[in-house]
């Protein structure tokens, strides 16, 4: 009996440290989903606490290694060919936010390395200037 | 000959005279502006095949330059022109890539910006430069980056199609703007 007790408060503990753990490589976010896009506006924000508390969504907080965002011309372009809204995409820690900025239409790539960080991070996409932008966004791990 | 047929081939050879006139008028109207074409070619690379450069479906990869332990890349996709970054010490790989769906080179965007900016705080609409980098057309012989009250934080010339430094003032950053050899502002975001 006893050394059942041991090995039930055995899995306990295992399966607390687990949890506590990040998910390493095979986590994967997308905004709105990984399926559909969604607009972004200087209001919109995930509800998870990111850098802005208005106009960001943001993952959650993992090792992530790519955040990649598609941009469309929605609700339209001007002659230029410029979306209506500018966006910042890229990652944060606790102490910075860091990315590159679009106004364009198209897909944009960028990796924690090219930002200069690395470890436990979020990846981004903010709404920066400019009325609304129809994107989607997806990180890896 | 007879007057029927020497009218014929008069007629087919006047035919691709003003054939051939138009085909050489339209050449040389289509060739791309300053603003619009990129000269350097750079070397052909092969990178390796991971989730960024399965996803950009690359053609054809070009090394344009490599700058202060930086390599700027110039992608052909299938959705167009990319232009991307990497670590010359990683030649196979790429740390960020920008594909504005055929928009660039144009005369409307003659700057692929890939510069990194950052913010401390989180106050909506204020940035400072990490790093200053990206691709430009033939055009565009320096890039600039401007304060929010529109004066010069820092100018970065342009080399082979390609800006970049690390060494950037520190303060907020507001726009960029192309100047062509000229210092004539060509191009300015936002």
């Amino acid at each position: 009996m006893t050394r059942v007790l041991l090995v039930l408060a055995l899995c306990c503990v295992a399966t607390v440290v687990a949890l506590a753990q990040p998910s390493r490589a095979s986590a994967g976010w997308c905004w709105p989903n990984c399926s559909t896009y969604g607009l972004l506006y200087v209001w919109t924000s995930s509800g998870n606490g990111c850098w802005y508390s208005g106009g960001e969504v943001c993952s959650g907080w993992s090792y992530w290694s790519l955040n990649g965002v598609t941009k469309t011309c929605y609700p339209g372009c001007d002659y230029w060919h410029q979306t209506p809204g500018q966006i910042l995409y890229g990652f944060e820690n606790s102490a910075r936010i860091r990315g590159s900025f679009t106004r364009l239409p198209g897909t944009w790539f960028i990796h924690p390395s090219d930002v200069g960080m690395g470890g436990y991070i979020r990846a981004q996409v903010t709404e920066w200037q400019g009325t609304v932008s129809q994107i989607n966004a997806a990180a890896a791990g | 000959m007879s007057a029927r047929r020497l009218l014929t081939l008069t007629g087919a050879v006047a035919v691709a005279a003003a054939g051939a006139v138009a085909l050489a008028t339209l050449t040389s109207a289509s060739k791309p502006g300053a603003l619009a074409r990129i000269s350097n070619h750079g070397r052909t690379v092969t990178f390796r095949s991971n989730a960024l450069t399965r996803n950009l479906r690359i053609d054809e990869a070009s090394l344009l330059a490599v700058r202060s332990g930086r390599a700027y890349y110039l992608l052909q996709t299938q959705n167009g022109p990319c232009g991307a970054v990497g670590r010359p010490d990683l030649p196979d790989t790429l740390a960020a890539a920008q594909c504005p769906q055929g928009h660039f080179p144009t005369a409307e965007h003659p700057v692929l910006d890939l510069s990194v900016y950052e913010s401390a705080t989180h106050d909506l609409g204020t940035v400072s430069l990490y790093r200053a980098e990206g691709i430009t057309a033939d055009g565009v012989s320096a890039v600039q980056f401007l304060r929010p009250d529109g004066t010069i934080a820092v100018t970065v010339p342009v080399s082979g199609n390609v800006y970049a430094t690390t060494s950037v003032p520190t303060g907020p950053i507001a726009g960029v703007a192309a100047l062509d050899r000229s210092g004539r502002r060509v191009w300015r975001s936002p």
